[in-house]
């Protein structure tokens, strides 16, 4: 039986392409049974799963715990703000605290880059990272990538636009390693202030009209503006953000194309993607919260394999 | 102290007539009493190592330790032992301590707590009260007491008027003032290099532009006050470019540079590991090759090791968390000798004391002995099993490093390494 090459979901840099076309294959079985009238396998009922969110999470969170429900984990929760954990206890000793209940596998979401990383060398279970500050978001990635190959039948060839706030954003890092990965092309768009400097040294290219951008791709995935992460003003209004870089039903008419349009949520209405467009029928969004679930079942269910 | 160095090889670029000789040194109460092909005296202790190598003591423009405030991490007493076993006899004292040095009085605490001690500690006050960067602090009586020049440590002096101020005052009395070169809103939350790696990590980045700028504002402020000025761990190959053509002017600048700047880049940073979380931060293989170069032509004055110990609760956590900084003394003559050679290694590590005023050790019979006794051969892995500092925090374990550190004798005393 194939396994993954991988240990821990640290970030897609660190799989091979066989490793993602192992967790679609499963996706796809567990796809399936999500959409049986019983939605659950028995699969890892001797699996226990803490899910630990230092950052605020809803549809992360709410994904996980489904998909870990449904493989029939054990499944335990626990949430706290950076500031708690600045109150003394180290990262290491919470998720040991944690791991002393024999707890096998760990799905984190942390504000810091690399805490996942950090933490797979310093503790003994299997790690998910959830989101790790700017850094990565795995399963978000292989989702967004699973949706592509469902509406276009392959992600390889295809030519992808990246718009919006690239500079906070671990789901355009990881979703750029993972579409060149199966050989997808990759734009990204937005605002010069929010673009890495030395974005292009990871192979992708830069473009700062919408249009041009749209004109170029298959599939937009639109991001939304991460407010609570600018430290200072990258723009000098929403509305003027907007106007340069909100997708609208218009622009999708002057295309000469019908593109597919993604985006990982929460949307902001009206500010990077108008109701019309999010949607219409070119519009995956709720397809791919629906697979988001599929893959982390895969993802959950391959690495538990590698425990046992 | 009486001892006999047997066939030393003497390294001394700029003294041939010992350069590159084997000598017998005998040292009396401290002194250099006699350098002679042969000697012989079975009345003080004869030393002699496997291809024992002798040069003047060597020196460490950057060094911290902790005491007052981080004890944990490293007291004046151990810390001076640990530069002393690792072949320096001279260091700077970065004021890095809680208090920081601020005044007359802490001056004072830290020199007396060196008292006694093989190696020379020299201190450094703070420019501005408690760093803040606000109010001058006390600058002509912490001098006096033996501060040999003013920094805020590792904190960029942000309002120009300052140092401008800082500059000409300090000339009454041939103050040297330190400025961190990092203009801190260009900065930012930035904590590593900006480049491929840091958006490969998404790691907030430090662009080089943020170095560069400071040196040029300071080089222009120093241009219109005259004075002297230090710029500090300098690590991009901009300001070596901007330091040589202020020398060239004739501006009485000097810097120094990191030696993990000198052998690291950002590229060991893959794994977040925060042994390489420094700063400035490691950057790029150009930057590395820039501030070879600028060592090698006389732009950079003076290699530090930057020793800045941390303890183990402030490095093994996030990155982001984690202390900047990483133990150098240990590691610093074995990095830099295998890097580029033994007479440069030389070279380098016994220059720069007369930027801050310190007495230059010299080889003339009767003067005092400050030497450190090593030898150049000799491959090895540095290891835990090296690290004599309290805080382990070094950027260079496992690493190859060349030579080894027998021992130094300075202040009528002698301390082997090994």
């Amino acid at each position: 039986m194939s396994e993954l090459s991988v240990n821990h979901l640290l970030g897609i840099k660190y799989l091979k392409k066989k490793d993602i076309d192992l967790i679609f294959e499963t996706a796809d079985h567990f796809k399936e049974v999500i959409n049986r009238s019983i939605k659950k396998v028995p699969t890892l009922r001797d699996i226990t799963i803490a899910n630990i969110f230092f950052e605020n999470s809803t549809r992360t969170k709410l994904s996980f715990e489904l998909a870990e429900k449904r493989l029939s984990a054990d499944v335990i929760n626990f949430s706290a703000s950076q500031s708690s954990v600045k109150k003394g206890e180290t990262l290491i000793d919470t998720v040991n605290n944690i791991l002393s209940m024999k707890v096998d596998m760990v799905v984190m979401r942390h504000p810091n880059p690399g805490a996942g990383i950090f933490l797979s060398k310093n503790v003994k279970a299997a790690i998910v990272n959830a989101g790790d500050g700017a850094h990565e978001h795995p399963t978000q990635a292989l989702l967004d990538s699973y949706s592509i190959r469902e509406r276009l039948g392959d992600v390889g060839g295809k030519k992808v636009v990246i718009v919006g706030d690239i500079l906070h954003s671990r789901v355009a890092l990881s979703n750029i390693f993972a579409l060149q990965l199966q050989g997808a092309e990759v734009k990204v768009c937005g605002p010069k202030t929010l673009i890495p400097k030395y974005i292009e040294s990871l192979g992708v290219t830069v473009e700062t009209n919408l249009e041009k951008a749209l004109q170029w791709c298959d599939v937009a995935n639109m991001l939304r503006i991460q407010n609570e992460r600018l430290d200072i003003s990258y723009f000098p209004s929403t509305r003027e953000y907007t106007q340069q870089f909100g997708l609208n039903k218009a622009m999708l008419k002057r295309l000469d194309k019908e593109i597919v349009v993604m985006h990982p949520g929460p949307i902001n209405r009206g500010v990077e993607i108008t109701s019309d467009v999010a949607d219409s029928g070119q519009s995956i969004i709720l397809d791919q919260v629906e697979n988001g679930v599929a893959v982390r079942m895969a993802v959950i269910y391959l690495l538990a394999s590698k425990i046992k | 102290m009486n001892v006999l160095l047997k066939s030393a090889k003497i390294v001394a670029p700029e003294q041939p007539e010992y350069h590159l000789k084997k000598r017998d040194i005998l040292i009396r109460e401290g002194k250099i009493t006699s350098i002679a092909s042969k000697i012989e005296d079975a009345t003080v202790e004869n030393i002699s190592y496997k291809n024992l190598h002798v040069s003047l003591g060597w020196f460490d423009s950057s060094v911290c330790f902790g005491e007052p405030g981080y004890e944990e991490r490293e007291t004046i007493d151990h810390g001076l032992d640990v530069a002393a076993k690792s072949g320096f006899t001279d260091i700077v004292l970065n004021p890095n301590t809680k208090p920081s040095p601020n005044a007359n009085s802490t001056i004072v605490f830290l020199k007396n707590r060196a008292n006694h001690k093989l190696t020379g500690l020299h201190p450094l006050g703070n420019f501005t009260i408690d760093a803040k960067g606000v109010d001058l602090a006390e600058l002509y009586d912490m001098k006096s007491a033996g501060a040999v020049a003013f920094y805020d440590y590792k904190r960029a002096i942000a309002n120009p008027n300052l140092l401008k101020i800082g500059l000409q005052y300090a000339q009454n009395f041939d103050g040297l003032i330190y400025s961190f070169p990092m203009d801190v809103k260009i900065k930012g939350k930035g904590i590593v290099n900006e480049g491929k790696v840091s958006t490969t990590l998404g790691l907030k980045g430090i662009p080089a532009l943020a170095e560069e700028l400071q040196v040029s504002r300071d080089l222009f402020l120093l241009e219109y006050t005259g004075g002297k000025l230090h710029i500090p761990t300098i690590s991009t190959a901009g300001s070596v470019k901007l330091i040589a053509a202020a020398k060239k002017k004739g501006l009485n600048v000097s810097c120094s540079v990191a030696v993990h700047n000198l052998i690291l880049t950002d590229e060991s940073l893959t794994e977040f590991e925060t042994s390489y979380k420094v700063m400035p931060p490691l950057r790029t293989k150009k930057d590395v090759l820039a501030l070879l170069k600028g060592l090698e032509n006389g732009t950079i004055d003076l290699v530090t090791t930057d020793h800045t110990p941390i303890d183990v609760e402030q490095k093994k956590v996030e990155f982001d968390n984690a202390e900047y900084g990483s133990i150098g003394l240990e590691s610093g003559f074995g990095l830099i000798n295998q890097a580029m050679g033994m007479e440069t290694a030389i070279s380098l590590l016994t220059k720069g004391r007369s930027i801050y005023g310190i007495e230059e050790p010299d080889w003339k019979e009767g003067s005092d002995a400050n030497l450190t006794l090593f030898n150049p051969e000799g491959e090895h892995v540095f290891n835990a099993e090296k690290i004599w500092s309290t805080s382990k925090n070094t950027a260079f374990l496992n690493t190859k490093i060349k030579g080894t550190v027998y021992g130094t004798i300075n202040n009528n005393k002698y301390m082997k390494s090994l």
